[in-house]
């Protein structure tokens, strides 16, 4: 790397606040640094989106549009019982059932926790189920009706064993059994340190202890203490989950609603045995996500499988009962945490013990959050998964930092209102984030806190209450993130890449990026993405596409611009190095001599350039590598406030006003971006506030497995958002730009809740804060009386 | 959702013939699995095809009452007004007299579901639509109202069932508009299999459980509503509709009120305040009603009126926030009649 | 007296030849964005299917098959509906139009090019159903006030969170359309 490299001057700082510059040692294929967003034509504006016509005129092809020659339709047959043993299974009246083209039983449950002593595929008969929805076979037929009817015919003698869904009840040593044996630990997915389990106590975890906590709380001059609920969250994508699965002898085609089209490819090539070279998969407009289209489910596995059986492509859609109890959510918590404080607000000790269960998943910490945003040399969290037998969790829109935050920065007002400190000062106090403070400062400006009042203080029967939280996030990167940029002798241009769209305009900032480099209108560049058949992308996930993907765009375009340039200087007479790319010409730094981009590239000696660049380690080094990926050394911030009015009466919570101030690096489209933490404000008050799957005792069954009872934030829920987005440059990559997906949503609920306590003076610490909550809180609620 | 036929009467004698059940009778069974031969009336359908679509209802043969005209018009009469059965819910609430005279009503037509629903919803439909109790509509779950022995509510999850009158089963009657037509006393003309006529009030019309477990209502098999009559109020009543859900937008209520008054120089002459969403039929407050009834109403009056309407209110475990909840709306829906 | 049919009460007048048909498929003509198109369908079909695997009309979305989300809408005579919660044989002669026909072959309807001014997209599968929505809103109200744009989205559902910026686009629209000659 020190051969060939360079020394470049980079923006650092926030614009308007603190930008001065940094000197970083860079490869020699790296494009020069990029001037702060005032200074660039189409990075940093809002381009509209490359596929918002498509999307507006109904032209956008989703997967489930998706239709093949001969395609069959799918169906998933699932157990009716939270826990169940199979005693006996015939599948043949539903093979014989007219227009039922394959049936597949599932022998190996994935999606779940993996028990260490897996004995591996195994005939249905004798299989546990452990949830109600657990997949047991699968049929593909001419029409979903079809496929439908077969299941029904499919014969399943269940033996129903006892289950618990209760987080509480699980915990008991005497509670049946989600998993008769350990199973591996995992940390997001990623293998980890094996933690002990007892009964259906996975953990604690503790690895993310340091100092002495009993030791920093004993010193402490203030203590405060309190436990914290949160419920699941299910993520209702509006698109279902779905594939249409293509198997030929020649390769297998997957089509389906994924956020890692190249991720899938990885695993459905190991599942079936195939070269990488030999499975190809696409993604259009993608639906929608959040966490849950990651991986591959049992329902892709279903799918291919019943394809390769039936020498014919399968359609497998689900409705949405199947989304909302097998398709992941986000785990429910407990959290006791014990805060010890210094009078003048330093933290001495922190002690978080946390318990939560994603179902038959791994994946309910929420440490993360206060292990990372506040300086605390004492610090202990324990936290554990409790299994349950119900639906396997799945990463949801920053997991395990939602719940977490709802609690820690909660019990951080707490601390607050002890030590007589207003929350913004306490903060500022054992704060280090630069950003933040900048945050902070621009955040309560615009929201006008100075008008908070006292807790419980407004008069009324409608209390207005003001309220404020902090998001920390890890700025994540996929170093295993590859671009395409091909520029075509008529001039055309092409970004390419298996990166997918899943609603963030990650396909607008790619064609910006390259428009940029290449002294182009966005609109001027063509952009394939999601097909594996490109350059291998980045997921969509974990906030990192565009912190992933647009540097090496960028790179790409420049290198493929060197090309074009070195191959046109000679007839403009010019050295290579005396052109640049700017307003669709190719010219001398004083104008005088130019070609256009067409005429340029037209003199090409073959019909095409094309350049692929994978992404660069960031010039300043990574915090640290895991695997394909890498945490940068800064996180991201984010600070948001929230006016709210409570009706002590009949307990609505109305959400008034959000203010958002959020830094993602550079910010590429502010439009988008605006979009996103919209987003993320709005799934924030709807988890705060409405959002709850509610299980029956009796049967295990969610009782609301739709649109309808499971209540989301609509329109008319919508408050006011003001979204002010930092110009925080780091000087780390060739767009220094990184994600605000997962940063926008931390920091709402708690806010909420802060604000609610500002309001009504009472804390509401379990979630949603729906009117029968605020009413319990307010002791307005009678003792129940009634008949059995 | 099961295949079925589709039959477009010639009138209303013929579709009163054709019918060989009701929703309710065709859900009913030992086994927990719906009826197959049977031929249901179908309105604005959206009831229906939820129902059919969760494999809760599997008629044999839908009779389609949109296809029979006359029955969509909304008219005066006497002083009131007639309402055909399959007006649809957005025609209610945005019908000039409806507004004018009967606001209570156009507000729950108004207030119901979502625009999308409200252009296709019928009043007829609306007012025998089956309930939204979640155990109800589970096919797990075969209680006492679809023949089985339970009601699931009662030790399960009840945050949306009823405060009153739960005897054997805890649902709330789902019909936002009934609240109102309650309130105002309206009467429902309905032909049966042989032509033969009957008037009911809607108030006896709609049943409680202790009277008739399975069926909200006292429909029989190939009666029909045919209109949905107001009698005339005097010009000087006012009427609100107060809902509240979780959520504004689009959910079903938790609490809604009713109130119809008649105020004349200062004085309540007649009184009718009725909770939705409280019991498995609109109920009115009786004890309330008798409260404000021949008063002055001044804050005092108020709050002790909106005590009363929650007179014999038996919560369950988790449904006794509604109190607190109706105490404010009844209160809150009187003061804006007033002030209307 | 023949009378007229108000925009928000699509009815049906329509009488097939026969006055029982199905269970199995039967034929029906749909008008859809105004052309008529002869199908073979059961009745069974709801207008939602009928639109997307019979006529290829993907445009219109099916996101819960309750009625709950309005991803699904579509106009009967002008009137926004759920697709998802109609019979195809109950639409009779009512005319249906989708989110293809809008704009069909021709310059972006006010309010689609507003979504993408505005950027009121993300992952876009609801978005069909909230244009159709905000099309017929202005359609019959040109001049809303913001809570009647609050009130006509309410049976809408956008997970991504798009609320901001579709009430801004309408309103923008609602403008624009004001300041037309």
């Amino acid at each position: 790397m020190s051969a060939g490299t360079r020394s470049e001057h980079y923006p650092v700082g926030i614009a308007g606040v603190s930008l001065r510059e940094i000197e970083r040692r860079v490869g020699p294929d790296e494009a020069p640094p990029l001037p702060p967003n005032a200074q660039l034509r189409t990075v940093g504006q809002s381009a509209p989106r490359v596929n918002g016509r498509a999307k507006v005129t109904g032209q956008a092809r989703f997967t489930v549009d998706v239709t093949l020659p001969g395609m069959l339709h799918a169906r998933l047959l699932r157990s009716p019982y939270p826990h169940a043993r199979i005693l006996s299974l015939d599948a043949g009246p539903a093979e014989r059932h007219p227009g039922v083209r394959a049936v597949h039983l599932i022998d190996h449950a994935i999606g779940r926790a993996r028990e260490i002593a897996d004995p591996g595929p195994a005939a249905p008969t004798g299989r546990r189920m452990l949830y109600v929805g657990d997949p047991i076979a699968a049929v593909a037929a001419v029409t979903p009706q079809e496929a439908q009817a077969a299941l029904d015919l499919i014969q399943v003698v269940y033996q129903p064993l006892p289950f618990v869904i209760d987080l509480e009840d699980a915990r008991k040593a005497d509670a049946p059994r989600v998993f008769e044996r350990a199973v591996h630990s995992e940390s997001f997915g990623e293998p980890a340190p094996q933690l002990p389990q007892h009964g259906n106590v996975h953990g604690p975890d503790l690895s993310a202890s340091r100092g002495n906590a009993a030791a920093g709380l004993n010193a402490a001059e203030v203590l405060v203490e309190a436990e914290f609920r949160t419920q699941v969250q299910t993520h209702c994508c509006l698109e279902p989950h779905a594939l249409v699965a293509d198997w030929r002898d020649e390769g297998l085609t997957v089509y389906i609603s994924t956020q890692f089209t190249a991720g899938i490819r990885a695993e459905l090539a190991e599942a079936f045995g195939l070269p990488l070279s030999r499975v190809r998969v696409l993604v259009d407009a993608m639906g929608g996500g959040f966490g849950s289209k990651s991986r591959v489910g049992q329902y892709v596995l279903s799918a291919v499988e019943l394809s390769r059986r039936a020498h014919a492509p399968v359609r497998l859609a689900l409705d949405r009962h199947e989304e909302q109890i097998d398709s992941g959510h986000r785990p429910s918590t407990v959290q006791r945490i014990r805060l010890g404080a210094r009078r003048d607000g330093t933290l001495t000790g922190v002690s978080i013990d946390a318990y939560g269960t994603a179902g038959v998943a791994l994946g309910a910490g929420v440490g993360n959050f206060a292990q990372s945003i506040y300086e605390c040399a004492h610090f202990a969290l324990a936290q554990s998964d409790v299994f349950t037998h119900a639906g396997p969790g799945a990463p949801m829109r920053a997991p395990g930092n939602v719940p977490g935050a709802f609690a820690y920065e909660q019990i951080i007002d707490e601390l607050a209102e002890r030590l007589g400190m207003d929350p913004l000062a306490l903060r500022e106090r054992i704060d280090a984030s630069p950003v933040r403070r900048e945050e902070r400062r621009a955040g309560a400006e615009r929201i006008g806190w100075s008008r908070r009042r006292p807790p419980g203080s407004d008069p009324g029967t409608l209390k207005h209450g003001l309220g404020m939280a902090q998001s920390h996030w890890p700025a994540l990167i996929q170093t295993n993130s590859a671009c395409e940029v091909r520029i075509l002798r008529d001039g055309s241009v092409e970004v390419r890449s298996s990166v997918q769209d899943i609603g963030t305009g990650v396909g607008t900032v790619l064609a910006q990026v390259v428009a940029e480099e290449l002294g182009l209108a966005p609109e001027q560049i063509a952009v394939r993405i999601g097909d594996t058949d490109f350059a291998a992308g980045p997921p969509s996930y974990g906030s990192r596409t565009s912190a992933s993907i647009t540097p090496p765009a960028r790179n790409a375009a420049y290198r493929a611009l060197r090309q074009l340039i070195e191959n046109a200087a000679p007839s403009l007479g010019a050295a290579p190095e005396a052109l640049a790319a700017r307003d669709g010409r190719i010219c001398t730094a004083d104008g005088r001599r130019s070609l256009s981009f067409r005429e340029a590239a037209a003199l090409l000696r073959t019909d095409e350039i094309s350049v692929v660049a994978s992404r660069s380690d960031d010039y300043g080094g990574f915090g640290h590598r895991m695997g394909d990926a890498a945490m940068a050394r800064k996180g991201l911030g984010g600070v948001q406030f929230a006016e709210v009015a409570v009706d002590t009466e009949t307990g609505r919570v109305l959400i008034e006003r959000v203010v958002a101030v959020q830094d993602c690096g550079r910010p590429l489209n502010p439009r988008q971006i605006e979009s996103q933490v919209h987003g993320g404000i709005l799934q924030g008050i709807s988890y705060a506030l409405y959002e709850e799957r509610i299980l029956d005792a009796h049967t295990g069954r969610m009782l609301n497995p739709n649109l309808e009872q499971y209540k989301i934030l609509r329109s008319r829920e919508t408050p006011t958002i003001e979204v002010h987005v930092l110009e925080h440059y780091q000087g780390e990559s060739a767009t220094d730009a990184y994600g605000i997906a997962e940063p926008s949503i931390i920091a709402t609920a708690p806010a909420v809740a802060n604000a609610v306590y500002n309001a009504i003076g009472v804390r509401m610490r379990a979630l949603p804060m729906n009117p029968a909550a605020i009413l319990a809180a307010l002791g307005r609620v009678p003792q129940p009386s009634g008949p059995p | 959702m099961n295949r079925f036929e589709w039959m477009t009467p010639d009138g209303i004698a013929h579709a009163a013939r054709a019918a060989t059940a009701t929703v309710a009778t065709a859900m009913i069974s030992r086994s927990g699995l719906p009826a197959t031969d049977a031929a249901v009336l179908k309105a604005g359908g959206i009831d229906l095809l939820d129902l059919m679509k969760e494999g809760l209802l599997s008629p044999h043969r839908l009779i389609n009452l949109l296809s029979i005209p006359g029955l969509d018009r909304i008219e005066p009469q006497e002083g009131g007004l007639r309402i055909g059965p399959t007006v649809t819910l957005a025609q209610l609430a945005a019908h000039e007299a409806v507004r004018a005279r009967f606001r209570a009503l156009a507000d729950a037509a108004g207030a119901s579901a979502s625009p999308q629903i409200r252009h296709l919803a019928t009043l007829g439909g609306n007012l025998l639509q089956r309930p939204r109790c979640w155990y109800f509509r589970s096919r797990a779950h075969h209680c006492a109202r679809k023949g089985g022995d339970t009601c699931f509510a009662f030790a399960g999850e009840n945050q949306y069932h009823a405060i009153f009158d739960h005897r054997g089963c805890a649902i709330v009657h789902p019909s936002t508009c009934a609240t109102a037509l309650v309130a105002f006393g309206a009467v429902l003309e309905i032909t049966g299999p042989t032509g033969a006529r009957r008037a009911a009030s809607l108030e006896a019309f709609l049943r409680l459980p202790e009277t008739d477990l399975q069926r909200e209502n006292d429909l029989l098999p190939g009666e029909i509503v045919t209109a949905i009559r107001i009698p005339a109020h005097p010009l000087t009543t006012r009427s609100i509709h107060l809902k509240q859900g979780e959520i504004d937008s689009f959910d079903w209520p938790i609490a809604e009120v009713a109130v119809a008054l008649d105020l004349a120089d200062g004085i309540c002459r007649r009184a009718s305040v009725v909770l939705g969403a409280a019991a498995p039929a609109p109920h009115r407050a009786a004890q309330a009603e008798a409260a404000l009834s021949g008063r002055a109403i001044d804050e005092a009056l108020l709050r002790t009126a909106a005590r009363a309407a929650l007179e014999g209110a038996a919560p369950l475990s988790r449904n006794a926030y509604k109190l607190p909840i109706f105490e404010a709306l009844v209160r809150r829906a009187i003061r804006a009649a007033i002030e209307a | 007296m023949l009378k007229k049919i108000p925009p928000d009460s699509p009815r049906c007048a329509h009488r097939p030849a026969h006055d029982i048909v199905g269970p199995g498929a039967a034929p029906i003509t749909l008008v859809v964005n105004g052309i008529a198109r002869a199908l073979s369908i059961v009745p069974a079909t709801t207008l939602a299917e009928a639109l997307r695997e019979q006529l290829a009309l993907t445009g219109t979305k099916v996101a819960c098959d309750r009625g709950a989300c309005s991803a699904c809408t579509v106009w009967l005579d002008g009137a926004p509906v759920c697709a998802c919660m109609v019979l195809a044989i109950d639409v009779g002669d009512r005319e249906v139009t989708t989110i293809e026909g809008l704009a069909q072959n021709g310059p972006l309807h006010p309010v689609q090019s507003a979504f993408i001014a505005h950027d009121a997209i993300q992952c876009g599968f609801c978005t069909p159903g909230l244009i159709m929505s905000c099309a017929a809103l202005l359609a019959h109200t040109p001049d809303p006030s913001e809570s009647q744009v609050r009130a006509a989205l309410g049976g809408h559902l956008c997970r991504c969170g798009t609320y901001p910026h579709v009430i801004a686009a309408v309103l923008d629209a609602s403008r624009r359309g004001r300041s037309r000659p």
